[in-house]
């Protein structure tokens, strides 16, 4: 009788193991899946702009992006348009296009030097700081880099 | 704590005993190894609602979205791959499982009084499982999912009576596309799962209520056999270790042979050949036994009976006996029916294409098959793009013929698009030996994901034909992924339709305007073959006699020369307009062209030097005009007759010779003193001098004393 109980006991525990082992073989692939890809932030990527050699010096230009975003499996082109200012001091600078006071989109005015809005009458001035009307941010600047002659830039907070 | 808590929750729910009730059932002698069965289904079921839950939350069921998220949940998410693989590999398991659980329970009698119905649940919940792979078949939207299911509608609807209204059922359409593969996953993901949960408990809770079948015992002796152990731990702990082989085995698998991915279904490829599951190739077989117009006989008729039979087997077998050779009758039928099933099978398996064998030449061949890409026009037995011939089909390939097209496809057919492909030569004796390999029953190779992938406009239907109005629409979204090559690959011997004949004439404009059209299928310094030796800017204007007379008739553009291109925009006419003479020089011009020389030299002189070659091959000698007294003569037949000394002696023929303007002009009388100022001559001596040295030569002294007294 005793040595029975401790059969029992024995089994028990060997079911017991197993199941956690198991439990554990199929939850932790499972969860993995579930749970992991929720946290992974997704760099956005470097998109061409162009050869660096487009861009003179002074002016701004405008240049449309046309790129692939990913939304899970679901992949679109999606375009936007960004300014190159390249300064007359060698400074580059890759402004968003988009008004921050009502997202409308500036473009470059060659006669007055400034961005305009048309939605509320805004100007902004080469380096995107407001010189007049609502918005209350500067237009955004996007991270960018030069390699082998070309410009990349990265829409990150788009 | 934790101790409060579950008491709280008994006393409220009782669920704590219910639960120590539902291990504590004591089974009877004799219960062993080989009842694990039915827990080790019931344990891959879990396996397969698990899993089949982690992969729902990312699966996506449209046609354009489905085969994009399966290869989502392959190719980005962390064990993604893995618990595909166990969704799929537990599917097969679990049909293996519940046939050895009936056989066992066929055997050992388990299906008589009391427990017909739990025998008739478990008929049923085969036929749940069964359901389940047809429709789990469909939902990864590859070429085998969408043909598999198409074939099988069709068998459907063979079916006498019934079989149009199922089959329309499950299609939900006309064709099977958007709707059916929504009713095929609502049934996978809701409707068998609800069937297979209520039958399990049914299932459980009649086994749980009648307990478990005492082996080789009369149905009326049941009673008499001693309960010697209990549910847990004793038969839990050969569950556990049923299951933990079972798992070492399903997560083996799992590992070493991931779920397969056929190429994305594509309802054109008509090449595809569609190969039934193991589980189900019995019936295709059964199927093929039986002509066409009979056809229903074996995929409904025969099934049909046998499932009844199945049914109805412990209400017709009555014999209370269970020890098996006291019940040869019912084991030789049902031994019978199981040998019958395995042996279509068998044939069946046969019947199957035998997978391929690649030599190791071949399998090298098989990857540059692949880096080259040409499955993205040629597909092998299906799966390639639709623009090539299916190389399954054919028969077999002579190695130099396939060589020689390989080098030169236009050789063969002048209007092939196929680029041509010079490859060392170790690659090409592979690429060639695995195309001459290619037969009926071979596979395409896995292709592997590129990165950015293909939108899914790549995948409508036509999308071969009417990519243009997509270059059209937007040509930087082409150039995002394509390099002018790969456009060149086929156009080069088909141009697109908007180049046509007038199409040179109308280019520019097309350039000027949009300039990224042109950059989508030609590279940069495609124009410059052109439009270096050509461009129509004020050098062109200079220099565009001697380019056309240099290429003119050796360049070629589209079969042209350049001299027919320019009848593009430019009539004879339009060279007239300009040179004032018919331009190239018709024939018998060097009769003719004296008369135009005196007339306006300086026509000729838009182009013609009179010092270079053209005029001094023929004029260096002196013409019989110029005769002996031609020095004196000279000004008075130029007065006369009107003819230049300009056509062959140049622009400054007059001054070569006289060194002052001639003829004088009119201010000269008043001028002509500052003259010899200019030259540094002064006074007495100047005028001296320069009568000597120029005006001498026409005019003597009394001439200048005409005016100056001496």
């Amino acid at each position: 009788m005793e040595q029975q109980v401790t059969r029992r006991q024995w089994l028990a525990f060997l079911v017991k193991a197993l199941g956690t082992v198991l439990a554990f073989a199929y939850g932790i692939p499972v969860l993995a899946m579930v749970i992991v890809p929720a946290f992974r932030k997704q760099k956005s990527p470097w998109i061409k702009v162009g050869e660096i050699k487009e861009f003179p010096a002074g002016e701004p230009k405008a240049v449309t992006l046309s790129y692939q975003r990913r939304d899970g499996w679901v992949i679109r082109t999606v375009r936007s348009t960004v300014y190159v200012v390249n300064g007359t001091d060698g400074s580059l600078k890759v402004l968003s296009n988009i008004c921050t006071h009502a997202s409308c989109a500036v473009r470059w005015e060659a006669s007055k030097s400034a961005f305009y809005c048309p939605c509320h009458v805004a100007y902004f001035d080469a380096d995107g700081k407001v010189i007049q009307g609502p918005p209350p941010r500067p237009l955004v600047q996007y991270p960018y880099k030069v390699e082998g002659g070309s410009l990349y830039v990265r829409l990150d907070n788009v | 704590m934790l101790r409060k808590l579950l008491d709280w929750l008994e006393r409220e729910t009782g669920v704590i005993s219910a639960w120590g009730r539902f291990w504590a059932q004591p089974l009877p002698q004799g219960v062993g190894w080989w009842h694990i069965f039915g827990a080790l289904t019931l344990i891959t079921l879990v396996i397969l609602f698990l899993t089949g839950g982690a992969l729902m939350f990312y699966y996506s069921p449209t046609p354009d979205q489905a085969y994009a998220s399966v290869q989502y949940i392959e190719h980005y998410l962390p064990a993604g791959q893995f618990i595909r693989a166990l969704h799929y590999w537990a599917a097969r398991l679990i049909v293996l499982l519940v046939i050895i659980h009936i056989v066992r329970v066929f055997l050992w009698g388990a299906y008589k009084r009391p427990r017909q119905m739990i025998w008739v649940s478990g008929v049923l919940l085969l036929l749940v499982v069964i359901g389940f792979g047809l429709t789990g078949y469909a939902l990864p939207w590859d070429q085998k999912a969408y043909w598999g299911t198409v074939v099988r509608l069709k068998i459907a609807e063979g079916i006498p009576l019934i079989g149009p209204s199922v089959a329309a059922f499950l299609r939900g359409g006309d064709t099977v596309g958007a709707v059916t593969l929504m009713r095929f996953f609502v049934l996978h993901v809701f409707v068998l799962p609800a069937l297979v949960f209520l039958l399990t408990a049914w299932h459980v809770i009649q086994v749980r209520r009648l307990g478990v079948t005492p082996p080789g015992v009369q149905v009326t002796e049941e009673a008499s056999v001693p309960h010697t152990q209990m549910l847990y731990p004793d038969h839990t702990a050969r569950i556990a270790v049923g299951a933990l082989i079972l798992s070492v085995l399903l997560i083996g698998l799992s590992l070493r042979f991931p779920a397969p991915l056929e190429p994305r279904a594509n309802p054109l490829d008509t090449a595809y050949k569609p190969h039934p599951d193991f589980y189900v190739l019995w019936m295709h077989e059964l199927v093929n036994l039986f002509p066409p117009h009979l056809e229903f006989v074996g995929s409904f008729v025969l099934p049909t009976i046998l499932l009844l039979l199945l049914l109805v087997v412990p209400f017709v077998e009555r014999n209370p006996e269970r020890q098996p050779r006291k019940r040869l009758k019912a084991l030789s039928a049902g031994t019978l029916v199981l040998l019958a099933i395995v042996a279509l099978n068998v044939k069946g398996m046969e019947a199957l294409p035998q997978p391929e064998r690649l030599s190791p030449l071949e399998q090298r061949g098989q990857q540059i098959f692949v880096e080259l890409k040409c499955y993205s026009c040629h597909g092998i037995n299906g799966g390639g793009g639709p623009v090539g011939p299916d190389l399954g089909l054919g028969g077999k390939r002579d190695p130099e013929m396939v060589r020689a097209l390989l080098r030169n496809p236009s050789a063969h057919n002048a209007h092939t698009i196929m680029p041509a492909y010079q490859l060392p030569r170790e690659q090409e004796d592979a690429l060639v030996a695995y195309i001459v390999s290619i037969g009926p029953n071979s596979k395409m190779p896995p292709i592997p994901p590129t990165e950015p992938e293909k939108p899914a406009s790549h995948f409508e239907e036509n999308w071969f034909v009417n990519h243009k109005f997509e270059v059209r629409k937007d040509p930087g979204s082409c150039s995002d992924c394509h390099k002018p090559f790969f456009c060149q690959a086929c156009h080069q011997n088909r141009r697109p339709s908007s180049h046509d004949a007038q199409w040179l004439k109308f280019h520019f404009g097309n350039a000027a305007e949009r300039p990224e059209m042109c950059a989508t299928c030609h590279s940069p310094d495609y124009c410059e073959t052109c439009h270096k030796v050509m461009r129509h800017d004020t050098q062109w204007l200079r220099q565009h006699g001697a380019k056309l007379n240099e290429l003119g008739d050796k360049m070629r553009w589209s079969g042209e020369t350049m001299r027919q291109l320019c009848s593009h925009c430019h009539t004879p006419q339009s060279c007239q307009n300009c040179h004032g003479v018919p331009m190239p020089h018709p024939e018998g011009w060097d009769e003719k062209h004296a008369q135009v020389g005196h007339q306006n030299p300086a026509l000729c002189q838009r182009c013609h030097n009179f010092q270079s070659d053209t005029c001094q091959t023929c004029h260096q000698m002196r013409p019989s005009s110029h005769t002996e007294d031609f020095r004196k003569e000279h000004p008075r037949r130029i007065t006369d007759s009107g003819a230049s000394c300009q056509v062959c002696h140049g622009r400054n023929a007059c001054m070569d010779c006289h060194k002052v303007p001639m003829p004088h002009p009119p201010d000269f009388g008043e001028s002509h003193a500052k003259l010899g100022q200019q030259r540094g001559w002064k006074g007495y001596t100047g005028v001296k001098k320069l009568q000597a040295a120029q005006c001498a030569t026409c005019h003597d002294v009394k001439y200048c004393n005409q005016c100056h007294q001496p």
